[in-house]
């Protein structure tokens, strides 16, 4: 099975989590991405919501659960193909939600494009910020190292 | 044609084949989002459908350039599947009539 380990910064990671953390407990009971359930079968919609909602939580909690007692000892977490899309999909969802509930002044265009001036904003935008960048590094080395044929 | 451009020109029939899917009842439409990171849609795209690299990547382009790409065309019941799993993957898709059908 591939593997990779990551060596990260605590001193630039740590103070991410309780803000990753935050935002996952924000997410409870609703869906990060859009969805349009008025175009869903209504007979569908409640399991349709259901689902989504069950496994979008247990995959917050799998990416939570990487930064264990043992990461905050030697700064390592560990991704495999065991964990790779569930890791993928909570990274999304975390991100989805740091976009729409909390950097939502941000322009679409400059999140798309990446031009967005950090020293401008205030210190909380930009701890979330961090936190929407970090999550999409993490999403570029799970896709990168363990979805080769992928990328 | 000379030999040269022969040589260079077979990839569009793949392409050409697979487009022949896009028929049916239903579409699936995956909408623009500016969160999403582009290889991320292109593995999602290329997870779910199976697409190879290139149409995975195509579709992607569509979708950032246009706001939406229709990625498959069918049956109600697999449609409603393949937006179900598109969700899954926190994309957002919606379900569509063909009305050209």
């Amino acid at each position: 099975m591939k593997r990779i380990e990551v060596k990260l910064s605590l001193a630039v990671v740590a103070p991410l989590l309780d803000v990753i953390k935050s935002v996952s407990k924000s997410l409870d009971n609703t869906i990060a991405a859009a969805v349009d359930f008025e175009r869903v079968d209504a007979d569908l919609r409640n399991e349709w919501r259901d689902e989504l909602v069950a496994a979008q939580n247990g995959e917050v909690q799998r990416l939570l659960a990487l930064f264990d007692s043992e990461f905050f000892a030697s700064g390592v977490v560990n991704f495999d193909e065991s964990n790779a899309d569930a890791i993928l999909r909570a990274c999304a969802a975390v991100r989805l939600q740091l976009k729409g509930q909390f950097l939502s002044a941000l322009a679409d265009e400059a999140l798309e494009s990446g031009k967005v001036e950090m020293e401008a904003m205030p210190d909380d935008e930009r701890r979330y910020f961090m936190c929407y960048l970090f999550l999409a590094t993490v999403q570029e080395l799970v896709i990168e190292h363990l979805e080769p044929s992928v990328s | 044609m000379t030999i040269d451009e022969a040589q260079t020109t077979t990839a569009p029939v793949i392409d050409s084949l697979e487009e022949t899917a896009l028929v049916g009842p239903w579409k699936v439409v995956v909408m623009n989002d500016p969160v999403n990171l582009m290889s991320y849609v292109v593995l999602v795209l290329r997870k779910v459908f199976g697409f190879n690299e290139p149409r995975a990547r195509k579709h992607m382009l569509e979708v950032h350039e246009d706001g939406r790409s229709v990625v498959w065309c069918g049956l109600r019941e697999q449609a409603e599947h393949f937006a179900f799993t598109l969700h899954q993957w926190h994309l957002s898709a919606v379900l569509e009539q063909n009305e050209t059908d």
